[in-house]
């Protein structure tokens, strides 16, 4: 029992935090590829679709770095691991764009983060856990159910379709949502911001603050329809699944719940189409 | 109660969507009977999730309508309607949730109390309310740590195995009356040490444990993940009651030491009273003896010179006897008034003067070495002219009563020796000591043995006669003189007395 077997310091303070320049050099590096990739997009040759899987790529990345190094901080070569899966990712997401099995690089990306997390114990701190099983299937039918409801309420009130996706291009979603959409998001806002919230405060605070920056990571994603009901709706829905992740990823300590209610939530809003 | 709301919940959507009903249809309100079932049965969350999905059941009946006809006053009652289950659930669910945690936190508290008002040990009572109060607070950990030192104070933990750091929090508490509370011990710079940090936040708080006297103890209390601001009100209320407690099995638990202590103090008194009350009868016995054994050598010898005219040799002989049983019968009679003044408290007339030690010493053991020739009796003075400040009288009393003890426990003879000499551990006291060779006395006897009637039992000494007064009143003597006397003996060995009296130069 830490409060009485430990030593205490009663005057002691925390060390400053916050590794301001390898956030900076993440969103320099970020916002470099993607400049590149638009650029690319715009004039440059080579198959189309490329730039943007390099923007694709490059946000994801950042996404995941930001959480690493928050979680970790910047001990001596904080960057070797973080640069490696940003260059996985884009080119994962360069695969996904140009090859047709290329998705399947993408699906691949959690174990390629579990793999390259294993060898840093502070990143447990995120939710890197094993989940119960119940646990697992709670998030998976709550994601699942959102999801359905989401089908039902836009075919019913804007009339939008459900199912008329192909079975690559949904597959190809699946595959972006489960490498990098999802991946991402859980990983810092509910991995990074959560956890080192509800660390510092309540429950409640934690969750609708990771759960407002996650919505405005969406709501700033230009892949969003632009329409005022869709974006209406993914607020609402949006903001339900980050409720249901954090409170999941409370309950249960992993991510992995909160993680299968994004996919059982993306993989049901895939199948719709206007 | 859970999977019975969840198929109440999908009945009422199927008959919304079954029966075509309007989003302002009256069938809507029976969403809110599974709501308000599960939250009572199991809570906010329960009721706030049951009512949060009646609500979006409800959507697509709602959602459309407004789509087609805006905002109209059935749309917006509609409306309305999906998020009032949710709301419902939450506040009845909450409201459930304090009843019940107010309940819990009464039924603990009066678990702690009962056990603690019983405590066999005290170590067990704080082990079981440990348990009450980790299973109350829904806490990983629990500990009382009972006591004003932390080296010293009584621990009890769940689980068991806590090893208490002088420097903890803990320690703190105790010390200082603070509380320490964090949110996550594993990431609290005042908790120093890399320890890394678990997926959920280890949350913890140390309250002091008080009583009317002050702080007596600490309670530490450690959560896995979210603690409510009612959890920690409650660790408060009961850290608050837990102390009175404590505190009350301290005080009961010295009560009971002071009860029996007492019980064995009257307990003593009692059996002392006993074998006063046992001695008293047997004096009685001895003195009605003591005093027949004279008066009737007098009555038969004053008869006997009364009745007959007897040669003058043997009227002589006679009146010898006479005499010297009129002497014994004095001596006991002396010895009883002295008795008497000493338990009535009055103090013992004493005319003290200078007494030459050597001839009353010489004095007395020629005339013991005549009456008991199978004693060999010896004498030594350090140097001539040693003298004392006393009452000769009553020094004589105490020579002849000493001398007459080592007589009558030495049954087969032997050597008594009588010494005088100035005291070397006391300036200013002389010392009379009188040795013998006899039965001795035990050990468990020797704080006795001044006491008042009491005689050592021994099988060799059974027929010597005594009151049990002797040496009490030479014990009485001697305090009486500024003096005191002392004992050494070893059963079989044989006892030494010594007799400690002011020098002729030192008043009393």
């Amino acid at each position: 029992m830490l409060l009485l077997s430990a030593p205490f310091d009663p005057a002691a303070t925390a060390p400053p935090r916050g590794p301001r320049g390898a956030l900076a050099v993440i969103a320099g590096l970020t916002g470099l590829l993607v400049a590149g990739g638009g650029g690319w997009a715009l004039v440059g040759p080579g198959p189309a679709g490329a730039g943007r899987a390099v923007i694709l790529g490059a946000v994801h990345a950042g996404l995941i770095a930001v959480g690493w190094v928050l979680t970790t901080g910047t001990a001596p070569g904080w960057h070797r691991p973080v640069f490696r899966l940003g260059l996985a990712m884009v080119l994962a997401s360069l695969a996904a764009g140009l090859v047709p099995w290329g998705p399947l690089a993408l699906a691949l990306m959690p174990l390629v983060l579990l793999v390259e997390a294993s060898g840093h114990p502070r990143l447990r701190a995120l939710g890197l856990a094993r989940s119960r099983i119940g646990y697992a299937a709670l998030g998976l039918a709550a994601g699942a159910f959102l999801g359905a409801h989401l089908l039902v309420t836009a075919s019913l009130t804007f009339g939008y379709h459900v199912g008329r996706v192909g079975a690559h291009p949904y597959a190809s979603a699946l595959a972006y949502d489960a490498g990098a959409n999802v991946l991402s998001a859980e990983w810092l806002f509910r991995g990074a911001v959560f956890s080192a919230l509800w660390r510092r405060g309540g429950f409640w605070p934690a969750a609708l603050a990771s759960t407002a920056l996650a919505l405005v990571r969406y709501l700033l994603d230009p892949a969003l329809p632009h329409a005022p009901e869709a974006r209406a709706g993914a607020v609402f829905y949006l903001g339900l699944v980050g409720l249901t992740a954090c409170a999941l990823r409370a309950w249960s300590g992993s991510l992995l719940p909160g993680y299968l209610a994004g996919l059982g939530f993306f993989g049901a809003y895939r199948l719709l189409t206007p | 109660m859970i999977g019975l709301s969840l198929a109440m919940v999908a009945a009422v959507a199927a008959v919304m969507a079954l029966t075509d009903h309007g989003p302002d249809s009256i069938v809507r309100h029976l969403y809110l009977v599974p709501t308000v079932c599960a939250a009572l049965t199991r809570g906010a969350v329960a009721g706030g999730l049951i009512g949060a999905l009646a609500g979006l059941l409800h959507a697509p009946v709602v959602l459309p309508s407004v789509e087609r006809a805006g905002l109209t006053s059935q749309t917006l009652d509609g409306l309305l309607s999906l998020g009032f289950p949710a709301l419902a659930g939450l506040l009845v669910g909450y409201l459930t949730d304090e009843r019940r945690a107010h309940a819990a936190r009464l039924d603990a508290i009066l678990a702690i109390q009962r056990r603690l008002a019983d405590p066999g040990s005290l170590q067990e009572a704080l082990a079981e309310a440990a348990e009450a109060l980790r299973v109350t607070l829904g806490a990983r950990r629990v500990a009382l740590l009972v006591g004003h030192d932390v080296q010293t104070a009584a621990l009890a933990s769940v689980p068991v195995g806590t090893l208490v750091d002088p420097d903890s929090a803990g320690a703190f508490t105790l010390a200082t009356g603070q509380t320490v509370a964090s949110r996550d011990l594993r990431d609290d710079p005042r908790f120093p040490g890399e320890r890394g940090l678990a997926p959920s936040p280890i949350r913890g708080v140390t309250l002091p444990l008080a009583s009317g006297a002050g702080r007596i103890g600490v309670m530490a209390v450690e959560w896995a993940g979210e603690v409510t601001r009612g959890t920690r009100a409650a660790a408060e209320d009961l850290a608050l009651h837990v102390g009175l407690a404590v505190e009350n099995v301290r005080l009961t638990l010295r009560q009971r030491r002071f009860t029996e202590e007492l019980e064995e103090k009257v307990a003593a008194a009692t059996a002392r009273l006993r074998e006063l009350d046992q001695a008293k009868t047997e004096f009685l016995s001895v003195v009605s003896h003591e005093l027949r054994t004279p008066l009737t050598a007098l009555q038969g010898f004053s008869e006997l010179l009364l009745r007959s005219t007897l040669p003058p040799d043997k009227a002589h002989r006679c009146l010898v006897y006479l005499h010297t049983e009129a002497c014994t019968l004095g001596r006991i009679v002396g010895e009883l008034l002295d008795l008497s003044r000493i338990e009535a408290g009055r103090p013992l007339e004493l005319h003290p003067e200078r007494v030459e030690l050597d001839a009353l010493l010489e004095r007395n053991v020629e005339l013991f070495a005549t009456e008991h020739r199978r004693h060999r009796f010896e004498w030594t003075a350090a140097g001539s002219g040693l003298a004392l400040r006393a009452d000769p009288d009553a020094l004589d009393r105490m020579m002849k009563n000493l001398l007459s003890n080592a007589v009558k426990y030495s049954p087969r003879g032997g050597r008594v020796l009588v010494s005088a000499a100035p005291a070397a551990d006391r300036p200013g006291m002389v010392e009379v000591a009188v040795e013998d060779d006899g039965v001795g006395i035990p050990a468990d006897q020797l704080p006795r043995i001044f006491d008042k009637y009491v005689r050592v039992a021994h099988p060799d000494t059974a027929a010597a006669r005594g009151l049990g007064l002797g040496l009490s009143l030479v014990k009485a003597l001697a305090e009486a003189h500024g003096g005191r006397i002392e004992v050494e003996s070893l059963p079989g060995k044989g006892s030494r007395f010594r007799l400690l009296l002011p020098g002729v130069d030192r008043e009393f």
